[in-house]
Parts: structure tokens; sequence; C-alpha cells
């Protein structure tokens, strides 16, 4: 494209120079420090935050809550996107829209959307004790439950986007090909869907996964200080206790969770493909 | 004469413009800043012909920046909580206070004039602990009633890690039979761990829990009995048989800042019955000067008057501080888990 990589350099240089400084430097200063003990290099951070009962509990809580929300958020996006994809253009265009609004909108209003409707006065409650299934508010609000609806909620838009692009490159004949051929729905997906589209669940289990790690907003207003996840334990280490060096170990977990799904993800589609 | 005429105007002038160029940075809680700018900077600033530096955060940031700058301090003054005081005077990042350069020091009442020893604090408003609750739904006579069977579901404890949390603490030993070891006390917590809603951290998230009825009883201090008086729903604020906790927020100066001439001037006049009363009036914060005479409705909103400052039980600073990590151990150990 360029005559002269120079002239390439130069055009990245800003953008290289800007990332450097205002983020690479800053990262590689604060996870540094979970790295550091007595004036040398160590992993002493890494033993003493797994030697706490409550961190290892957090971490696997953070896990099993990420998994859970990337697992669902795929298999609702896969059944979304099919219909998106076989819509006619102009329907297939108002759902898309209705599907991205949720991402214009604050994820703070979001989250206390559900307090509304999770709380003891909400709407589920009511619903539930007006058709007479219990006699008193069931406790929804301050639960893994009400973590987990919050970040699916907040994330399956990116799931199904990312379905959605992928969805659309499968040829228009392949699937109606395979049923004329004998094979079931269950083949259907398995064996044609599922591999012309592992690019996108890929990349939207990355970004679902991530997200869920890292949303701050949801597991502490939805959780609060009892359903606490690596996020709000980092922010509490900092805030509360002033300790750098928990939340820089903290901050390097949640980075090599990230990048370890992305991986592994990627390995699955892989191996899938073979 | 010709000549000295000149020089006093000359003489005036550069005294004037030297005040106006004095700068006191204090450091405060973020809470009421407007209510603080009208009844304590504004006027300080036109009588110093200074200028304020006002910086805001919570607890931990503010002390992370003084004891960050502790070479060539930031803050000259601030205003914190009696345990982070002691931990920055352990520290050595706050100086002695010379209470003779303070003309409204002897107008304190007792308690705040040297709360955390070595005169290295003084007191400028208390607050009281008790319970909030739902009238209309529970009644509360004691703080063991938190852990009791009536509230199972519909209660919430401050997080040990706030203030509060230690108050609580101590008036659940009291009302538990452990006055002096609150291990069982944190047993018991964890005990009934399942039936308290959540543990919340700023008197705004209890706000609104209770306004939400998402719970109908939680210890709380005073400063927070405004969000609840107007509410729709019926609140009251208990007076369980074991009393209610209490606590006091203190000025502190930094040690080596150079500045110290105006932040003593800053600290008595905030201390004066003037801007206490205004303060008070405000129901910002409770006086810390004996002298002060607010209205009923002032005095009834806030922690005021000798009788209930002497009966308040005050957790000392450095019980608070030497306990407290022990203390948040067996919290994750056996409350949150």
């Amino acid at each position: 494209m360029f005559r002269n990589p120079r002239e390439g350099l130069a055009l990245a240089l800003p953008a290289v120079i800007f990332a450097t400084l205002l983020f690479l430097v800053p990262v590689a200063i604060l996870l540094s420090e979970a790295f550091r003990a007595d004036g040398g290099w160590s992993v002493q951070g890494y033993i003493d935050f797994f030697s706490v009962p409550l961190h290892r509990t957090v971490f696997l809580r953070t896990l099993k809550l990420g998994v859970l929300v990337a697992g669902t958020a795929a298999v609702i996006g896969y059944a979304a996107a099919f219909c998106i994809v076989n819509l006619d253009p102009k329907s297939r265009g108002r759902v898309f829209g209705l599907v991205v609004l949720p991402l214009m909108i604050s994820p703070v209003a979001r989250t206390y959307a559900w307090i509304v409707i999770l709380g003891r006065t909400g709407i589920v409650n009511e619903t539930i004790m007006g058709l007479g299934l219990s006699q008193t508010p069931l406790r929804l609000l301050f639960t893994e439950t009400a973590v987990f609806i919050g970040l699916l909620q907040l994330f399956l838009p990116l799931m199904i986007i990312s379905l959605v692009s992928a969805m659309e490159n499968i040829p228009r004949d392949v699937i109606p090909a395979a049923r004329v051929l004998g094979a079931n729905w269950f083949a259907v997906f398995f064996k044609v869907i599922l591999p012309l589209t592992k690019e996108g669940l890929v990349i939207g289990g990355t970004l679902v996964f991530t997200g869920a790690l890292t949303a701050y907003i949801t597991p502490a207003i939805l959780g609060g200080s009892k359903v606490l996840m690596l996020e709000t334990l980092l922010y509490q280490r900092v805030n509360v206790a002033n300790d750098f060096v928990s939340a820089s170990v903290i901050a390097m977990i949640l980075i090599v969770m990230s990048f370890a799904a992305n991986l592994l993800l990627k390995r699955i589609a892989t191996a899938r493909g073979r | 004469m010709k000549q000295l005429i000149p020089a006093i105007i000359l003489g005036c002038a550069s005294a004037s413009s030297a005040a106006a160029n004095q700068t006191l940075t204090i450091s405060v809680y973020s809470f009421a800043q407007d209510e603080y700018r009208e009844a304590l900077y504004a006027p300080f600033e036109e009588m110093c012909g200074c200028r304020l530096v006002v910086e805001t955060g919570n607890s931990v940031e503010r002390m992370a920046k003084i004891e960050a700058n502790a070479a060539n301090p930031v803050i000259d003054m601030a205003v914190i909580s009696t345990q982070d005081a002691l931990s920055l005077a352990r520290k050595g990042l706050i100086a002695p206070l010379d209470t003779t350069r303070l003309s409204n020091f002897d107008q304190l009442y007792e308690s705040a004039k040297d709360p955390i020893g070595d005169n290295m604090a003084v007191g400028y408003t208390y607050y009281a602990t008790s319970i909030v609750y739902r009238s209309d739904l529970v009644e509360i006579s004691s703080w063991a009633d938190l852990l009791g069977d009536a509230l199972a579901g519909q209660v919430t404890l401050p997080n040990i890690t706030t203030t509060q949390g230690p108050l609580t603490l101590m008036m659940l030993g009291k009302a538990l039979g452990h006055e002096n070891d609150y291990a069982p006390v944190l047993s018991a917590i964890g005990a009934r761990s399942d039936d308290i809603v959540t543990f919340y951290s700023r008197s705004s998230e209890l706000v609104q829990l209770m306004n939400q009825q998402e719970v109908i009883a939680a210890p709380v201090g005073r400063f927070a009995w405004g969000s609840f008086k107007n509410s729709a729903l019926p609140f009251a604020w208990a007076d369980p048989a074991e009393g209610q906790a209490g606590g006091m927020n203190v000025m502190v100066m930094t040690a080596g800042n150079g500045n110290e001439d105006l932040a003593y001037q800053f600290m008595d006049y905030w201390l004066s019955v003037e801007v206490q009363t205004k303060i008070g009036e405000m129901l910002v914060d409770s006086p810390a000067n004996r002298e002060v005479v607010l209205s009923d409705e002032a005095a009834e909103n806030l922690t005021y008057g000798a009788e209930v400052i002497d009966a308040l039980n005050i957790l000392s600073a450095a019980e608070i501080l030497d306990q407290r990590e022990d203390w948040v151990n067996q919290w994750n150990n056996e409350v949150i888990r």
C-alpha cells in the first residue's frame, strides 16, 4: 500500500507512542507489582492470594459465572441469530436494531433496572406471589442468580452480533442441502452450522467471557459484598485496604483468564474443523 | 514623611498580596461540600484573604495521598476518623497539635480534646450509631434483635471494613455477652450469614436498600438519619437496651507541611461556636463545641448535647487498628465465605 514503508511507520507512530506511554507502560508497572516482594522478584503475592479461602471461592465463582454466562449466551445467541438471518431484509434490520439497542444504554441504568425487577417488591416477586407460588417474597437480589441474569443481559447482544455476522456468510443452499440429504436439525447444527460459524463463536465467546470476568457495576450492584467476583474484590483491595499487590495479582489473573479463554476457544474451534 | 507614606502603602500592599497568595490545602470527606462552602470555606477565605484548595475522596484515597507525599506534603490538614488518624500518627505522617494555638479548644467536649493521645488530633464532630428500622413491621429493643428470627432475611449489617462495622461488632458483643472478645460475635454473625441480605459499605447504599424495602432494619450512623426521616415509609431510630455506639471525626495536621499558621487558623475557625452552629443547623455535622446551642429541630436530628455524647459507647481507635486485620480475616472466613 505504501511505496515507502517509512510512510506507514510514520502514520502508525502517534498511535504506537500513545498506546505505549499511556497504556502498556502503566499496565506493565501495575502488573510488575504482582511479582515484587522484599525488593526482589517473587510469586509470593500469588501464593498469599490463593492461600486465602475466600479468594479461592471468588476465583472459582468468577470462572463459573464467566463460563455459564458465555455458554448460555452461545445457546440463546445461536437460536436468535438463526432466526434473524432467516428474516426478510426489512424485518432483519429492525430485529437487529432491537438487539443492538441495549448496548446504547448505560450498563448502570440496565443493572439498576434489575433491582426493580428482582427486588422483594419487584415484578418477579409480585407475579410469583400473585400466582400463589410463594407466600413470602423470594430472595433474588444479592445472589449468584442475580449476577448471572445481569451479566447475561449485559453481554448477550455481543454474542448475537458475532453469530449473526458469522451466519450471514453461510452459503444459502448448505442447510437445505443437508436437510434434503436426511440430516436432522441436531446434525445440521453440529455438522454444518457450528463448523461454519466457529470464528463468530470464538469472537463472541471471548467477548462475553472476558466481559463477564471484568464487569464491575453489575456484580457490585446485583451481588453486593456477599457475592464477590474478582473485579469487585480488586476494587475492595484498592479502595478499602489500599492493597495494590493483591489488586495487581487479581488484575494479572483476569488477564491470564481472558487470554486462556480465547486460546481455548480457538483450539476447540480448530480441533472441530479438522 | 513624604517618603514614609508610600513606604507604608507599599508595605500594606505587599502584606495583602502575600496573604492573597497564601494557599491552604485541606483533605475532607466528599459529602455536603456545598454546605461547607457556604458555612466554612467561603467565610474563612474572606477572613484570611487566602485561598482554600479542597481535596475530597474516600478515607483510603486521602490517606494514600498523604502517605505518598510524606516527604513534601501536599495536604496541610485533614479531617478523618479516629482510627485513620491513629494509623497516620503511627506512621509519623501527622504532627502533634499545639492546642494553645486553638482559641476554641477549651470549649470542646472533654472526649474531643485528645481522642487518640499525644495531642495528635482534635475532634470536630460526633456521631451516634444505632439501628434504623421499619416501625410498622418490627420492634427493636436490643442490638441482638439484628440476629434474631424476626429479622431473618430482612436485615443488613455494615461491612467490617467500614467505620460502622466495628461499632456494630462492639454493640452486638455487649448484647450477646462478649464485651471484650469479638471472635464469638463474628462467629455468631457468620452463623446467621444466610439471613443477612447483604453487607453494605456506604450509608447511601443502605438508604436505597431500606427505601426499596429489601431490608427493614440496619445499624447506621446518625449522620444518615436525614435521608430516612422524610421518607414516605415509617422509619424509626432505635433506643436499644445496650445504648448507642458512637464515634468521632477528627482534624489532623500533616507533619512538616510548612503551612501550620494558616492550618491552625482554619482549624480554630472550624471549631468556633459560629461555624459549628451553622454546620449543625444545616444538619451536616454534630458539634464538638459544647457552647453551641442548636434549634430543637437540629438537636433532634444530630448527636447533640453532653448527656447524649457522654452516654455513647465509643470503641478506642487503638483497639480498632490493632484488631482490624484479625477481624477482617475472621469475617472473610466465617461471614462472607
